[in-house]
């Protein structure tokens, strides 16, 4: 008996396989299961949203803060729809399987390990796919990268990393999850968690902001608009709003006293501008005889008649003026201030501070507005304020900030993966 | 008035006091059927247990515990919703006050939901205990204190069973022998038992028995007796208060070095369908087999398998594509690459013609004869009653726990129960309320006289 139960007792010292070699097995089972149990779908799957996605973001992505800021998060939903739906069935369709194969020596460390390798070639080569894709609808990556010598290869990295974070957030999901129906309702609460805390898209009320620090889509949203260098686009829709408008009318009625008072506000920045702007002009005698004869006022007063049959136009020409106002036709007179200085003359003038009070009223439009402060230099003042209002120091092109967010993006998927292989090994406490 | 309303509250669930009255009724009425159900009556008389002691009175114990425990959670929201309670709230929230009011509502409007789904499977569970119409349901959801008083007070409205544990001197009365542990298997199980919802369950109690190699054998069993349970138990699976003895090995304290040693096959075909017969086993064989069985070893181990389960012609079919049978085959064979000694099957027959199921166990048969221990659960034993050795029979006592109500040879078996059929076996120690004749605690008790003196 004895001699029977040591020999038992060396048989059962036989070693399996550990958890090492165990990946290799199920990453074979995977790669089959890619083949035939249509896995492979989620490739042209890809390809259809890049595709839907990069006919929207095409003309936008890189030329404005707004278009920056639509397509990184365009993007960084497609990351997060391919990884989510990669593996959300994954492990809660095969629960019952894996809780068989757990019972005959399946170390699920192995098992999950071999899931993030497997989903990772899967988010990987979905990637690539939806890069090309963006590509093939024109969308155009014109700088360089920060890590790479092609920006599309740096925002590639980032789509990778995003999706592969999301996928293992589903792992885990999955691994919560007790039946493929279970793991469907959880997901749209997922999702929309994700998108509605991406923090850039939507403004959130106070209390809820700080959540926008545990989701993927914040860190996706902060590291692509990084990429694509919003803080140095302009920030066209104040401007755009306002062109909209051009056809409103406005009006008011104002003091004198009152655009004194503005036009004489030297801390106003604002108005800093206008003031500098230069007013009147130096012009010659000549120029005044030529402006002289051509008025029609002017000539009508030489007609008028001073005396019987003698008119202006007479005395003057008894005066020789014509002569004269020839000889002198270069003397220059006039002269050019600006316009804070002709408001400071006007503010002082005491003949002009009994006018103060009297109110004009004027009623135009903003397009006649713009034209008389100069579109082009309204557009580029208010774009200018814009964008300095917007900056987003998350936002910032460096490739620190690049680099911590990419550090972030894989702590949550290393941690979606652990918290997933801590959930699957109470697989054995599942309800009998 | 707020403490009235709060203490009608925590006391009765209701914050309005007319509703909160109707509640006196309601509890005096799950007094009585309390104490029809054998529960301690006084459980009518605190709030969240009640509802959860009536869904075990109704059969629904996991819905009871959801049910209560949405319940306890409401209590703090309806207090927040007093409106002298919400008034100092918000005022001292400012801003946050809207925020707050829309979270409180939005969780109380979820949890009510919740109340009323499970609310209404209590209450389907309830018509079923009590044989009548479902149109009950109606009257539990709207006016509960009505069928609650006609089924406590009005003596023809008895519950088809009884949540008692008063059998339990019972149970202690015969308790089984311990047995040595011999050539094969050897299981002493004291007992088995769970905590749900913080109360502790025995599953199964003193099942003790020695199995020999080269055994085949049934184990019987009715609804709920703990077969599976058994299985796990035995299989190391599922630790019991026990000590399972396998060739001298002790399977609880090695259990990682001589799970090989046992192949257990579950009732469902748990394979990935997408895969070929070859795959999945020459999968398994790499999971099952040692570390130092090479390639070319482990590809003849499965040819070898694949033959002697008849599945060679099969070999590159995927899993889908197989007949019920194959996918059985199939399922044993996995388990049979690492020639385990001990073969635990749960119902391998289930779903498979009489033919196909008599060869599947003449397949066991043969595994049986190789000198291993081949442990098998059907529901239609009388087919193949001729390939068993042996049999165990499970039956659930008064306390609904699954206990040993014999263990024999099956001549022995018909000799004990005084039934011909395996099946009538079931049916005798099966429960009244499953179809049965409801004899598990006299036929235990017989059988601890029989084993033990």
């Amino acid at each position: 008996m004895a001699e029977k139960s040591a020999g038992a007792s060396r048989r059962f010292r036989i070693r399996h396989r550990g958890r090492g070699a165990q990946v290799f097995i199920y990453l074979g089972k995977q790669l089959r299961m890619f083949v035939y149990q249509n896995d492979w779908k989620v490739l042209p799957m890809a390809a259809l949203i890049a595709g839907l996605v990069g006919m929207v973001i095409r003309r936008r992505l890189f030329v404005n803060m707004e278009g920056s800021l639509m397509g990184a998060f365009a993007l960084t939903c497609v990351g997060i729809w391919n990884g989510c739906f990669n593996s959300i069935q994954v492990i809660c369709r095969e629960r019952s399987i894996v809780k068989r194969e757990h019972r005959s020596g399946m170390h699920i460390s192995a098992y999950v390990f071999s899931h993030m390798l497997y989903q990772g070639m899967l988010c990987l080569l979905q990637t690539g796919v939806t890069m090309y894709v963006l590509h093939l609808t024109g969308v155009q990556f014109p700088e360089k990268g920060l890590f790479t010598p092609w920006l599309i290869a740096d925002i590639g990295i980032s789509v990778f990393i995003v999706s592969y974070a999301a996928d293992m957030l589903s792992l885990w999901m999955s691994a919560l999850s007790h039946s493929t129906t279970a793991a469907m309702t959880v997901m749209p609460f997922v999702l929309i968690f994700q998108l509605i805390f991406s923090g850039g898209m939507l403004s959130l009320p106070k209390w809820s902001a700080g959540l926008t620090r545990y989701t993927i889509s914040n860190y996706g949203l902060r590291v692509i608009c990084a990429q694509t260098d919003y803080n140095n686009r302009p920030l066209v829709a104040a401007w755009n709003t306002l062109e909209r408008m051009q056809g409103q009318e406005i009006g008011g009625t104002v003091t004198l006293g009152q655009v004194l008072d503005l036009l004489g506000d030297k801390e106003n920045p604002a108005v800093e501008e206008i003031r500098a702007a230069e007013v009147g002009r130096v012009f010659t005698l000549g120029e005044v005889k030529a402006a002289l004869e051509s008025s029609v006022t002017v000539k009508r007063l030489l007609e008028t008649r001073l005396a019987d049959g003698v008119t202006l136009g007479d005395v003057l020409g008894l005066l020789k003026a014509d002569r004269l106002l020839e000889r002198y036709r270069d003397v220059q007179l006039g002269g050019v201030t600006t316009v804070g200085r002709l408001a400071d003359a006007l503010s002082a003038n005491e003949d002009v501070a009994q006018l103060r009070d009297r109110g004009v009223t004027f009623r135009t439009t903003v397009g006649r507005l713009l034209d008389l402060a100069g579109k082009d230099r309204v557009r580029d003042y208010i774009q200018r304020r814009a964008m300095e209002a917007s900056f987003t120091e998350e936002y910032s092109n460096t490739r620190e900030n690049i680099l911590s967010n990419w550090m972030t993006l894989v702590s949550f998927a290393l941690l979606y993966a652990l918290l997933a292989a801590v959930t699957l090994e109470f697989i054995d406490h599942d309800k009998r | 008035m707020v403490v009235l309303k709060i203490l009608s509250i925590l006391l009765l669930g209701e914050s309005k006091l007319g509703w909160a009255a109707l509640k006196l009724p309601f509890i005096a009425g799950l007094w009585h059927m309390f104490r029809k159900s054998g529960v301690d009556p006084r459980w009518a008389l605190v709030p969240c247990a009640r509802t959860y002691m009536l869904s075990r009175c109704a059969g629904r114990e996991p819905e009871g515990r959801v049910l209560s425990v949405t319940e306890f959670l409401l209590l703090p929201l309806q207090i927040l919703q007093l409106s002298q309670i919400e008034a100092g709230y918000l005022a001292a929230l400012g801003d946050r006050a809207e925020t707050v009011l829309l979270l409180v509502g939005v969780v109380d409007l979820a949890l009510t939901f919740v109340q009323i789904v499970y609310w209404v499977r209590v209450s389907a569970g309830l018509t079923e205990v009590y044989g009548v119409s479902r149109r009950w349901i109606v009257l539990w959801l709207l006016f509960p204190f009505i069928p609650a008083l006609v089924y406590g007070f009005n003596a023809k409205y008895q519950p088809a069973w009884k949540l008692e544990d008063i059998r339990e001197e019972l149970a202690r009365a015969v308790s089984g022998g311990f047995v040595e542990a011999g050539e094969g298997l050897t299981v002493n199980l004291q007992k088995r038992t769970v905590t749900e919802f913080f109360q502790k369950k025995t599953l199964l109690r003193d099942i003790h028995l020695n199995i020999k190699p080269g055994h085949m054998v049934l184990l019987l069993g009715g609804s709920g007796a703990g077969k599976t349970t058994f299985l796990n138990a035995v299989n190391g699976y599922e630790k019991a208060d026990a000590e399972v003895m396998l060739n001298g090995g002790n399977l609880y304290k090695q259990y990682k070095k001589m799970q090989f040693e046992i192949g257990f096959v579950p009732q469902q075909e748990l394979m990935r369908e997408k895969d070929t017969a070859e795959a999945t086993l020459l999968d398994a064989a790499k999971l099952r087999l040692p570390f130092n069985v090479s390639a070319a070893r482990r590809k003849e181990r499965v040819r070898q398998v694949l033959e002697i389960f008849g599945l060679t012609p099969a070999r590159h079919t995927l899993v889908e594509k197989m007949s019920g049978g194959q996918k059985k085959r199939l399922s044993i064979a996995m388990e049979f690459l690492s020639n385990p000694s001990l073969f635990i099957l749960d119902e391998p027959d289930s779903g498979l013609d009489g033919v196909m199921a008599r060869e599947l166990m003449q397949q066991l048969r043969k595994i049986a004869d190789m000198g291993k221990i081949v442990l098998v659960i059907t529901h239609t034993p009388d087919r193949v009653i001729d390939l068993f050795d042996d049999v165990i029979v499970l039956a659930k006592d008064s306390a609904r726990t699954g206990r040993l109500a014999f263990y024999g040879s099956i001549a022995e078996a018909r000799a004990f129960f005084g039934r011909k059929k395996m099946e009538e076996i079931v049916r005798a120690v099966s429960g009244r309320d499953e179809g049965g004749e409801g004899r598990a605690d006299e036929l235990i008790a017989r059988f601890a006289e029989v084993q033990h003196g």
